[in-house]
């Protein structure tokens, strides 16, 4: 596959051509119609051909859901490169700026566009609507124990609500960074004109866009009774919500493949010219480390998804006990992908934050080569900490001590990359923005998060306090606390390259207190109960959790409330926002040299890079118009300094 | 749009919250007092059916969702006083095998630990013949501890039916428990029976209004 728009130098205004066929008419009508009519036809095949099966149910739920992916993928005209490859043709170069959105205004965010920033904000919007989703469904849940016999859900709803939860918490955080800011903040990062795979790159985003669906069709298949772990042998027993589950994975699964290796191959072969990997920013490393780990983690948690479906539409026995399967088999899958991925999540989010804080603080990274070994070490360890989630299962107790040790090992990166933090603002000039408040707010949610994790890597610990609420508390101070805060943190920093606009300053600073005060209050108080030991998952409770609980809601309600102001601040700010100069921050890393609004090429000349992009103390911290760059460039300046690059002659077939 | 935010995060809670399936409500019948170990007491009684399908209780005649599912009847959902004796009689109409677990074979937490089975006084059913059990279970909560199981024998698999009915003749199966202070309880079959499903704990024995359900002691 050839890279679609960044094969040749930018030509500005080159019309897209006229003229169309089916293609050029796909868009997400046409996928919603197409999922439908394929979902129908498969649900009336299966209904009449497997009905009678002992495991008809299941697999109804299973091909009418591949139909729906399946339909849903044509319909946006996801095969239409690898048809016409079949059938000899490739596309022209005008079929190709089509496919980049040349020209097609809002229309474009709702085509299989391949442009990198359209893509990076189809992800933004589809995982602000999973963060509503999920934020929704956690009202809910705070909602229901807000009090011991609220009776607020009846239990079956509840399990179903707490499932659905999890599982799209979990998504929208994996892809919170990697997905808005990696597309489309990162290859203009490292000079690049697109994506290595403009194509994968579309394909990896509507994949996600047909697999929400069949996750939310759990909601209506019985739920999903077993948290978003999907642990077996419940899930062989579950209803056919599990098999909305198991679709939504695999689906999920090949998305994130298809990003990671895209996102792996533009950094190591699309750089810019001098871009050597000491003069790499942080944030590249981040989004690699991250996919980097996602490519080998995700297929094992696809792999326990067919083989649970194997279970459940052949009468498989791969999880069942008295089958001769085994359950330890599932959960050793599962958290083979479950621990790294908690990093997938993690290390984005703080490398954006490391990225962002040398510009808010005037200095540079401190000790850029600790943390990008810190991140390295993270990466290594994460894959050897998995079993610490089963020290209560039973499974290979022998390896409690190992891998407690491997776990408490992994605090030493962590603890490192802390220090960077540390450092960086340690004596700079901080100018206290909100993607700064951001840095600040992580370093006190992961301190508490980090140190409740040494905690429970401790085996007589964790047997006391596993399947609590502390448990559930820990991971969100560090999935929330640290990596939501992080993404948060890169929206308001790169929100004014992203838009064209400022963002709203004061809703940002409301929206950041009410969230942090809310989700301190929150998850403090789930600590308490949790110590106190009261059960996770559960619909009712003791009576001696009431106030425990009770505040917990409190604080659910003032995130609930901040989130929503954060999300008028986004919108309003969008469309109604000031207007946003090349470089408002004063940054010095790539993205801040092209215009707003940035060209469908990015860069008029291909960019050389003589240094590295943190050397914030070594010459004046001045913008463009020679005043202090820790005040916003007024809208219409030219860009601010990037003084480590030097424009480059176009460069012919560069890429 | 921050009130429209708040408010359709209403809307979707009290929709889910009145949508879910919530199986109807059968009050005990509290007819006169019992002469008990603990004094004289109020003496309630309630009367259910173990059946081999969904079709006979508040699923309806054609079952609902699930019409091959075994079922409790006529509803799953139960509220008896507080401080009472509690009489249930159960109709049980379905066949049965070998019990998983023979703990459950035995009568539990009842008045004497005894049960009668169309009239004859027991203390246990033969394991290799069980149907369902009816097991009541204490949430981790502060209230009374009660935990009361009683295994229902099985029908046999060759007994007609009854003339006018699609069952055969039931095994009658009475029991009675002291109820303490108010609280909330669960109860459930003990005996997994979700044909069809893995270990057969699925489908029925995880979906209320099957074999599942609540006591609520008020």
């Amino acid at each position: 596959m050839t890279a679609a728009v960044i094969s040749q130098p930018a030509q500005p205004h080159q019309p897209a051509a006229a003229g169309g066929g089916l293609m050029r008419r796909l868009n997400v009508g046409t996928a919603v119609a197409g999922g439908v009519i394929l979902g129908l036809i498969g649900w009336l095949v299966a209904h009449s051909l497997l009905q009678d099966d002992d495991h008809g149910s299941d697999q109804v739920v299973l091909v009418t859901l591949t139909c729906w992916a399946v339909g849903f993928m044509i319909g946006i005209g996801a095969f239409n490169g690898p048809i016409g490859w079949a059938l000899g043709r490739d596309l022209r170069r005008e079929d190709e700026l089509f496919l980049a959105g040349k020209d097609q205004g809002i229309s474009r965010y709702f085509r299989f566009t391949t442009d990198h920033k359209v893509v990076g904000i189809q992800y933004l919007v589809v995982t602000m609507v999973l963060f509503a989703l999920g934020g929704t469904l956690a009202m809910l849940i705070r909602t229901n124990l807000i009090s011991p016999h609220s009776h607020f859900l009846n239990p079956q709803t509840y399990n179903a609500i707490v499932g659905l939860h999890g599982l799209i918490m979990i998504v929208a955080t994996i892809i919170m960074v990697t997905g808005p800011f990696g597309n489309f903040i990162m290859p203009i990062m490292i000079g690049a004109r697109d994506m290595a795979f403009p194509r994968l790159n579309a394909l990896s985003l509507w994949l996600i866009v047909a697999a929400i669906p069949t996750l939310l069709s759990a909601a209506v298949l019985g739920g999903i009774p077993t948290g978003w772990v999907g642990y077996a042998p419940l899930a062989d027993q579950a209803p056919p919500g599990m098999d909305s589950y198991s679709v939504f994975i695999i689906i999920f699964a090949v998305s994130s493949a298809v990003a990671g290796a895209n996102i792996t191959t533009t950094v190591l072969t699309m750089r810019a010219r001098g871009m050597s990997w000491n003069r790499t920013p942080i944030f590249v490393y981040g989004t690699v480390a991250s996919v980097g780990l996602a490519i080998p983690a995700f297929p094992m948690f696809m792999a326990s998804q067919i083989l649970l479906q194997v279970d459940r539409t052949q009468g498989g026995q791969f999880f069942v006990a008295s089958g001769g399967g085994s359950p330890w088999l599932y959960a050793n899958l599962f958290w083979l992908m479950g621990h790294p991925e908690v990093y997938v999540i993690l290390i984005p989010a703080l490398a954006a934050l490391m990225e962002l804080t040398p510009v808010f603080s005037r200095k540079p990274l401190f000790s850029f080569n600790a943390a990008v070994i810190s991140i390295a070490g993270i990466v290594g360890l994460s894959v050897m900490v998995w079993a610490h989630h089963m020290y209560a299962s039973g499974w290979a107790p022998d390896l409690n001590g190992p891998f407690m040790l491997t776990t408490e090992m992994i605090s030493v990166p962590t603890g490192l990359l802390f220090l960077v933090i540390l450092g960086t603002v340690w004596r700079g000039r901080v100018w206290t923005t909100v993607p700064m408040m951001a840095t600040y707010a992580m370093l006190w949610n992961f301190i508490i998060g980090g140190v409740t994790g040494i905690y429970l890597s401790d085996v007589p610990a964790d047997y006391a306090l596993h399947g609590s609420m502390f448990v559930t508390a820990h991971f969100h101070y560090t999935l929330m606390g640290a990596g939501l805060t992080g993404a948060i943190g890169a929206l308001a920093y790169w929100f004014p390259k992203m838009t064209g606009r400022m963002m709203n300053e004061r809703a940002g600073y409301i929206s950041f207190w009410l969230v942090q005060i809310g989700f301190n209050v929150t998850f403090m108080g789930m600590f308490a109960v949790g110590l106190a030991g009261q059960p996770r998952r559960v619909v009712t409770y003791a009576h001696l959790f009431a106030t425990g609980n009770l505040v917990s809601t409190i604080g659910a309600y003032t995130i609930g409330i901040g989130m929503l102001v954060l999300l008028y601040a986004v919108i309003s700010s969008w469309r109604h926002g000031d207007r946003a100069p090349a470089n408002p921050w004063g940054g010095k890393t790539l993205e801040w040299t092209v215009p707003n609004p940035i060209p469908l090429e990015n860069f008029e000349v291909m960019p050389v890079v003589t240094s590295d992009f943190y050397g914030y103390g070594e010459e004046p911290s001045t913008g463009a118009d020679g005043e202090d760059a820790r005040e916003p460039v007024h809208a219409g300046a030219p860009a601010g300094p990037a003084a480590a690059v030097v424009a480059a002659a176009p460069v012919e077939g560069e890429l | 749009m921050i009130v429209g935010g708040v408010a359709a995060v209403a809307i979707t809670g009290f929709v889910l919250s009145t949508a879910g399936a919530t199986p109807g409500l059968l009050k005990a019948t509290v007819n006169g007092t019992a002469d008990t170990a603990q004094g004289q007491l109020p003496h309630a009684f309630l009367n259910l059916a173990t059946y081999p399908d969904s079709e006979a209780g508040e699923h309806g005649a054609d079952g609902g969702a699930h019409p091959d599912w075994v079922s409790y009847g006529p509803t799953s959902n139960f509220e008896v006083p507080a401080h009472s004796l509690v009489t249930i009689t159960i109709d049980q109409y379905d066949g049965g095998e070998t019990i998983t677990n023979p703990f459950f074979a035995k009568v539990r937490g009842t008045v004497d630990g005894t049960m009668t089975v169309d009239g004859k006084t027991m203390t246990e059913a033969d394991p290799d013949a069980i149907g369902h059990t009816f097991t009541i279970h204490a949430l981790p909560t502060n209230q009374d501890p009660l935990f009361v199981s009683v295994p229902l024998p099985a029908v046999s698999d060759d007994a007609p039916e009854v003339e006018g009915t699609d069952y055969p003749a039931p095994h009658v199966v009475t029991f009675s428990f002291i109820t303490g202070g108010k609280g909330e309880y669960v109860w459930n079959c003990e005996f997994p029976c979700g044909d069809g499903y893995y270990a057969k704990f699925g489908g029925p024995m995880s979906t209320q209004g099957y074999m599942s359900g609540n006591i609520n002691v008020v």
